[in-house]
C-alpha cells in the first residue's frame, strides 16, 4: 500500500508535466514570449557578455572578432594605472551623482512638501516643476549653455543688474562641473517630488491626528512621523537616481562639446570629462573597443553593487 | 487676541509659502521663457548687452530659417515614425510577453523570467558597444531598423505588464475559452483592452524616452536623412556655439520641445502614476 503510493507520487508530476508541454496551451504561451526574449537575448544578455569578452582583448570594431589578440587584465590595468582621463571622468561621475542625487533628496523633499498642502492651482504648480523631465536633456542642456554663455548669457546679465560679478561658468574648470550638476538638478527635481509625492499621499491621516493629540508640534510631526516613513522612498530614489547619474552623458554633451573648438567634450580642461563620455570617445573616435569596454565593466559593476545595496535594504524594509 | 495671533501667523505662513513657489516656479520657467523669447529674437539683440528680455518684433523667420539650415521637418517625421513604432513594438511585446508570464504554466517559465528581471539590472549604456556591433553585422547602421528594432523590447515594460495582468480575473478568460476563442484572440480582445492604464502608463513613458534619446540615434543614423529631433538639434549646436546663433539654436530647441510636452499634458496622470509606481526615468 505504501509502495504504491510512493511510486504514484514519484510519477505523478512527471506525467503531468509531459502533458503540459504537449499542451496547444504551452506553444501558445512559448510564441507569446519568443519576441521578447529573443530581442534581450540578442540587445541585452548577450551583448552584456560580449562586452565582458571584449573587455579583455584588442578590438578596433573593424577586424574580425575571431582574430582579435587576447590581452587579459592589460585594459582594465590600463585605466586604472595610466588613463589619467578615466581617473579623473570617474572621480567627476562620482561627484556629479552624489551632489546632484544629494541636492535633488533634499530639494525634492521640500517640493513635495510645499505641493502636498493646500494650494490653489496645485495642478499648474506641479506641471511646473515637472516639465523639464519631459525636455530632452541634450535641448535642456543647449538651453542652458546659452543662458550660462559668459558674455551674452541671461544669468551673468541678472548677476550684472544686482550689482554682483560675472561669472565664466561653463568656461571655467573650476565652475563648468558645478554648472552642470545644476542642470541636472535642475531636470530631475520634478521626478524626485513625484516620488515623494506618492509616499506622502501614502501616510495615513491618522498618524497625524494621533500627534497632534499627543501635542506634537508641526515640526515634531514632521521629524517623528513623516521622515521615518517617508526613510523607503527616501532611499529608493536616492539609489535609483545615483544609478542612473553614473551614466549621464547627454547634459555633458550638450552643455560642453563645441565650446571653443572644444571637440571631444567633458572640458573646460577635462574637469567636466564623465565615464560615458569618455567611453564613447575611446570607442568611436579612437576605435579602442578593449578599453572602452572595460570602462563599460568597471562602470558596471559599481552600478552592480549599488543596486545590491538597494535589494539588501528593500528586504530590510520588507 | 490669541486667535488673531494665529491667523496672522497662518496668512504669513501661506504668504511665505506662495513667495516661495512663485520664486521656485520662475526658476523652472526662466530656461523655457528664455529659449520662446530669444526665438524671436534678432541677432543683435540676443548679443546685446544688456540683452533686452523680449523682441522688439516677433521673427517668426527664424523658425523658418532654422528649418532651412538644419533639415528639422525630415527629422521630426523621422522622429514620430521611429518613437511611434517603437512605443508600438515595446507595447506589444511586453504586453504579449507578460501575458504568458502571469496567465500560463510552462516549462522553463521561471527561468526565463529570471532573465527578465536580471535584464533590468543592466543599464544600455553597458552594452552600448555590442549591439552597435551586432546592429552594423545585421547590416542596419544608417537605416530605420537599427534605430528601432534594438528599442522594441523593455525588460521593465514585461515586468509591469506581468504584475498589471497578474491582477486580471482568469474568469474572464476561461469564460472566452468555454465561447472557442483562440489563446491570441483572448490576448487581443480580452487583455489589451482591460491593461489600458499600464499601456498607457508604458507607452507615455516610452514615447518621451524615445523621443528625446540622443546617443543611440548619434551612432546609427549617419547620413543627415536619418536624423532625429535631437540630432538635428546638435547639427544646430555644432553648427555654431556662438552667440550670434543663439536665437536660431533656441527656435531649433523650441520646435523639438514641443511634441514630448504636449504628450505629457494630455497624459500627465498615467506619467505621473508610472514614475510613481516604478521610479523609472523616460
Amino acid at each position: 500500500m505504501s509502495d504504491k503510493l510512493a511510486v504514484s507520487e514519484v510519477t505523478l508530476p512527471s506525467v503531468r508535466s509531459r502533458r503540459r508541454l504537449l499542451h496547444p496551451r504551452t506553444l501558445w504561451a512559448y510564441l507569446f514570449v519568443s519576441p521578447a526574449i529573443v530581442a534581450l537575448l540578442l540587445f541585452t544578455i548577450g551583448p552584456i557578455l560580449f562586452t565582458l569578452w571584449v573587455s579583455v582583448h584588442n578590438w578596433n570594431l573593424i577586424e574580425p572578432i575571431s582574430q582579435m589578440p587576447f590581452v587579459g587584465l592589460e585594459n582594465y590595468r590600463y585605466l586604472l594605472t595610466k588613463d589619467a582621463i578615466f581617473q579623473r571622468a570617474l572621480r567627476n561621475t562620482f561627484v556629479f551623482a552624489v551632489c546632484g542625487v544629494g541636492a535633488n533628496t533634499v530639494l525634492g523633499l521640500l517640493g513635495a512638501l510645499l505641493l502636498n498642502t493646500r494650494l490653489r492651482a496645485r495642478v499648474f504648480w506641479r506641471t511646473l516643476f515637472f516639465l523639464p523631465i519631459v525636455t530632452a536633456p541634450l535641448a535642456l542642456g543647449m538651453m542652458w549653455a546659452v543662458l550660462l554663455n559668459k558674455n551674452y548669457g541671461l544669468i551673468n546679465n541678472l548677476l550684472g543688474l544686482g550689482g554682483l560679478p560675472t561669472q565664466p561658468f561653463l568656461s571655467s574648470p573650476k565652475q563648468a562641473l558645478a554648472c552642470i550638476i545644476g542642470v541636472a538638478v535642475y531636470q530631475y527635481v520634478g521626478y524626485y517630488i513625484i516620488i515623494y509625492l506618492a509616499g506622502l499621499q501614502g501616510i495615513p491621516q491618522e498618524y497625524y491626528d494621533a500627534a497632534a493629540v499627543d501635542g506634537a508640534s508641526s515640526w515634531q510631526s514632521f521629524r517623528h512621523v513623516t521622515l521615518p516613513l517617508l526613510r523607503p522612498v527616501l532611499l529608493f530614489i536616492a539609489v535609483t537616481n545615483t544609478i542612473g547619474a553614473l551614466q549621464v552623458f547627454d547634459i555633458v554633451f550638450a552643455a560642453t562639446t563645441g565650446l571653443a573648438g572644444e571637440t571631444s567634450g567633458g572640458g573646460p580642461a577635462n574637469s567636466t570629462m564623465v565615464v560615458a563620455l569618455h567611453m564613447y570617445n575611446t570607442a568611436f573616435k579612437f576605435f579602442r573597443m578593449g578599453r572602452a569596454t572595460a570602462m563599460a565593466v568597471i562602470l558596471f559593476v559599481i552600478i552592480f553593487v549599488i543596486t545590491l545595496i538597494q535589494l539588501r535594504l528593500l528586504r530590510e524594509r520588507t | 487676541m490669541a486667535r488673531r495671533q494665529l491667523t496672522s501667523t497662518a496668512i504669513a505662513g501661506t504668504v511665505l509659502k506662495y513667495l516661495i513657489l512663485v520664486l521656485a516656479g520662475a526658476w523652472m520657467l526662466l530656461p523655457f521663457f528664455w529659449m520662446f523669447s530669444a526665438s524671436l529674437m534678432t541677432s543683435q539683440e540676443v548679443t546685446r548687452l544688456p540683452p533686452p528680455l523680449l523682441p522688439a518684433q516677433l521673427q517668426w523667420h527664424n523658425y523658418i530659417d532654422v528649418s532651412r539650415a538644419v533639415p528639422l521637418v525630415r527629422a521630426y517625421l523621422n522622429s514620430l515614425l521611429v518613437t511611434i513604432l517603437t512605443v508600438i513594438g515595446i507595447l506589444f511585446t511586453s504586453s504579449l510577453c507578460g501575458f504568458a508570464f502571469a496567465k500560463y504554466q510552462f516549462p522553463g517559465r521561471d527561468i526565463l523570467f529570471m532573465l527578465v528581471l536580471a535584464s533590468m539590472m543592466i543599464p544600455f549604456f553597458v552594452t552600448l558597444i555590442p549591439v552597435f556591433y551586432i546592429v552594423k553585422q545585421l547590416g542596419w547602421l544608417n537605416n530605420y531598423a537599427g534605430l528601432i528594432l534594438p528599442g522594441v523590447v523593455s525588460a521593465y515594460g514585461i515586468f509591469l505588464m506581468r504584475q498589471f495582468i497578474l491582477d486580471i480575473p482568469n474568469e474572464f478568460i476561461d469564460a472566452a475559452r468555454i465561447d472557442g476563442a483562440s489563446e491570441f484572440r483572448i490576448y487581443w480582445q480580452i487583455i489589451i483592452p482591460l491593461s489600458t492604464p499600464a499601456l498607457a502608463t508604458l507607452g507615455s513613458f516610452n514615447f518621451v524616452g524615445t523621443w528625446n534619446a540622443f546617443l543611440w540615434p548619434l551612432l546609427v543614423a549617419q547620413s543627415r536623412e536619418l536624423y532625429t529631433v535631437p540630432l538635428a538639434l546638435n547639427s544646430l549646436r555644432t553648427y555654431g556655439m556662438e552667440a550670434q546663433f543663439h536665437h536660431l539654436q533656441m527656435a531649433g530647441t523650441a520646435i523639438s520641445v514641443i511634441p514630448a510636452m504636449l504628450v505629457f499634458v494630455a497624459l500627465q496622470r498615467y506619467f505621473v502614476k508610472g514614475i510613481a509606481l516604478t521610479g523609472l526615468k523616460g
